[in-house]
């Protein structure tokens, strides 16, 4: 598989390392009253979608980016990738929006 | 119909035209008692065992496509009752009793081969991490032995002892593990539970469930609705797509693909099924002469029923790491499975929050050993609503609940265990 | 106290080297490296004048260059200066960044050619998944070489340079130091 960097361009998945469902960023507040039960789902529960999926990997062997790629789990095929970052600031500037959009 | 060597005597005189079919291919009824979801391994032991042991009655296996189709007929056969965590332990263990009478148990030919498993490690403080499993399963009645460079020396010399990298200092040896056949294995659950009124019934593919009031009535199929009491979901890697047909979209499930690969036959070369300590690598060698062998899972979510290539070089670099001597084996076939990835890297054998749905998942890449003992204790847990006496520590709600049963104390993170 | 010598990163007291074929590979003892990364919202510096780049970049000029290895992120190179404090030295041209000494952390092998930039393409399509081709005179990348981590630096069309951890000096030399061997036999 080739991930398109949005940095540096088309990258063997090989330089990555995966860490998984890109519903990861969205950490709930540890300190609120309710942190045992958002935590929960948020470490252990995934949708583990067949088709496409939002998820991280890290360029390891690489500029150490973490990257956000949707790619189909059905046939491997990769639709895009963006650096991690943008999509927090995203989700920040829209945090009343709440999701990953 | 009981295989036995008079029948085969028997048949070869008159042409071999008394064989039948292992087993019948029944129309779905209306309704069963009892409906377990996969023809699999784990699927096929369940019910065999549903109606063997536990005498229950009106039972059926829904299958998508071919009975044995997914993992059970996917993977590299290894069977070994050497894990570390009292969670485990016994349960494997269990498995391993249910192995060593298997063919007696179903009369069929499953090539149960106690041909020895060993473990190698390269560095003390895994030689100190291999004892302390060694000796757990020992506690829990399993057999280890702790092999030092020299006995090891003696028992495969082959091994590339004096890696520069990856030295071998030893070895974690079970006698009692070994290889087994695993279509044979599906194939005599399949005609066992066949022969004890269990409908099996094949290119069923469940499409959906039919709750009410928080209680299942059924399964809808491809081939219409059909009633149930009690559903057993056994899919493996399918597990999230088919909870999510019943509103549990969201498990402690990752599915990930994993690879496995055979050579060209060759002479007896490899005694028992060896690993790979240092990266991640397994081999035995099958009846037939080809050397069996694969190692890590790709690493990401995949449904795709086929790997890619960069896993491919890192098993080949394990294996030639270990025992260069196979480099020049040439590679006849390989293919992908997909892997049922709990969060903790042990399986589920649960009740659901829905009444009348059970749960067998999470076996990740380590469930063919075990599929004696999950049909067992699955079948005693759809027969008895409580867990077998070894299987009670795999919960659903044990990641709610902080007992997680996590034996490379990876985390929450599938791709790591 | 005892006389101390200083040895490379193989372990000797002078620079490997190793010339095959076309090819000219050389273990640069004397490379210094600092890497430097921005605060928050901070300018750009531009030590020893030089221009920064961007990701996938590489620039030189008058013994010292730089290259790009993340967002916000460079390793700055001065040449025959592995003696000196180089890293103080970019400290100071790089007012409010985060410097960090480099020199120790890293091997330097330098690879040339004497017959332009083929026998370097067909070099790097042996060693690393990276289009060659793309990698042009004035890039770097980050990239994996034999399960390690490097930084591959296209010096010049005939000039290429790894940089690895020091620790894996002897692994990354055995790579390339195989590699070239093979090339030129596969040549002959
Ligand atoms: C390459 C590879 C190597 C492995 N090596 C080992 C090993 O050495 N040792 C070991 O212990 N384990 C190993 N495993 C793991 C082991 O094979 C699995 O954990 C185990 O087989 C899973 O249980 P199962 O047999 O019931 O799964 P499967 O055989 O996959 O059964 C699930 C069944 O459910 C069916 N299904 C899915 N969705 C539906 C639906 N909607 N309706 C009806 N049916 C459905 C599927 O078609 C499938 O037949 C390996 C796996 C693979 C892929």
């Amino acid at each position: 598989m080739l991930i398109p960097h949005p940095l540096l361009g088309l990258r063997d998945a090989q330089e990555f390392s995966y860490l998984g469902d890109a519903s990861l960023l969205l950490r709930p507040d540890g300190m609120a009253e309710n942190a045992a039960e958002t935590f929960f789902p948020y470490v252990y529960l995934r949708e583990n979608p067949a088709g496409l999926h939002r998820e991280l990997w890290f360029h390891e062997q690489g500029d150490r980016s973490w990257l956000v790629v949707t790619r189909n789990t059905v046939t491997h095929e990769i639709l895009g990738a963006e650096l991690a970052g943008d999509v927090v600031a995203r989700n920040r500037a829209s945090r009343d929006g709440g999701d990953l959009a | 119909m009981r295989y036995s060597a008079f029948r085969v005597l028997q048949e070869a005189l008159r042409g071999h035209k008394g064989w039948r079919p292992l087993w019948r291919d029944p129309e779905p009824q209306a309704a069963y008692d009892t409906v377990i979801v996969g023809g699999g391994g784990h699927g096929l032991a369940t019910a065999y065992y549903l109606a063997n042991t536990f005498k229950q009655s009106r039972i059926a296996v829904l299958e998508k496509g071919w009975l044995g189709s997914g993992n059970i007929g996917r993977n590299t056969t290894i069977i070994r009752s050497n894990y570390l965590l009292p969670g485990n332990e016994p349960f494997y263990e269990f498995s391993m009793k249910l192995w060593e009478n298997l063919e007696q148990e179903f009369n069929f030919n499953a090539m149960v081969s106690q041909r020895g498993v060993v473990n190698l490690f390269h560095t003390d403080g895994q030689r100190d991490a291999y004892r302390r499993r060694g000796n757990a399963a020992i506690l829990a009645g399993a057999d280890a032995e702790l092999l030092e460079r020299d006995a090891l020396r003696a028992m495969i010399p082959f091994l590339n002892f004096d890696n520069a990298r990856f030295p071998v200092k030893g070895g974690l040896l079970q006698r009692r593990g070994g290889t087994a056949r695993h279509d044979g294995v599906a194939w005599g659950y399949a005609r066992g539970a066949d022969r004890a009124g269990v409908d099996l019934i094949q290119n069923c593919e469940v499409t959906g469930f039919r709750i009410e009031n928080g209680t299942v009535k059924g399964v809808e199929t491809s081939r219409g609705f059909i009633g149930a009491k009690k559903v057993g979901v056994a899919v493996a890697g399918s597990t999230s797509r088919v909870m999510a047909q019943a509103g549990m979209g969201q498990l402690p499930i990752e599915s990930h693909v994993l690879q496995a690969f055979v050579s060209e036959g060759l002479k007896p070369t490899i005694p028992g099924v060896i690993t790979f300590g240092a990266g991640h690598f397994y081999i035995s060698q099958s009846d037939k002469g080809g050397l069996v062998f694969g190692g890590d899972i790709d690493g990401y979510n995949s449904y795709a029923q086929r790997g890619n290539l960069p896993t491919v070089e890192d098993v080949a670099e394990g294996g030639m790491a270990v025992m260069p001597m196979i480099g020049r084996a040439r590679l006849l076939r390989m293919w992908g499975g997909i892997m049922d990835m709990s969060m903790d890297g042990s399986p589920i054998i649960d009740r659901t929050p829905i009444d009348g749905l059970y749960l067998n998942s999470g076996w990740c890449y380590g469930g063919f050993k075990a599929t004696p003992a999950s049909g067992y204790a699955f079948a005693h847990l759809l027969a008895t609503d409580r867990p077998h006496e070894t299987a009670g520590a795999y919960r659903l709600d044990r990641f709610q609940r902080g007992t997680v049963i996590d034996e490379k104390g990876a985390g929450a993170q599938p791709n790591l265990h | 106290m005892p006389d101390l010598e200083p040895i490379t990163a193989l372990g000797s007291n002078a620079p490997r080297s190793l010339s095959s074929g076309s090819l000219t590979l050389e273990e640069n003892a004397a490379l210094a490296l600092a890497s430097v990364s921005l605060r928050r919202n901070a300018p750009k510096p531009s030590p020893f004048g030089l221009d920064l780049p961007g990701p996938g970049g590489w620039t030189g000029s008058q013994g010292v260059s730089a290259f790009w290895t993340g967002p916000g992120q460079w390793m700055i190179e001065g040449h025959h200066r592995a003696d000196s404090d180089f890293a103080v030295e970019v400290a100071t041209s790089c007012p409010g960044c985060s410097v960090t000494e480099q020199t120790d952390g890293f091997a330097a092998f330098e690879i040339r050619s004497s017959m332009g930039e083929k026998p370097i393409l067909r070099l790097m399509e042996k060693l690393v998944n990276i289009d060659a081709s793309r990698l042009s005179a004035g890039s770097a990348t980050r990239t994996g070489l034999e399960h390690m981590s490097v930084f591959v630096i296209r010096r010049a069309p005939d000039r290429v340079a790894v940089l690895g951890m020091r620790s894996a000096a002897g692994s990354i030399w055995h790579a390339l130091e195989v590699a070239i061997l093979r090339l030129n036999a596969a040549a002959a």
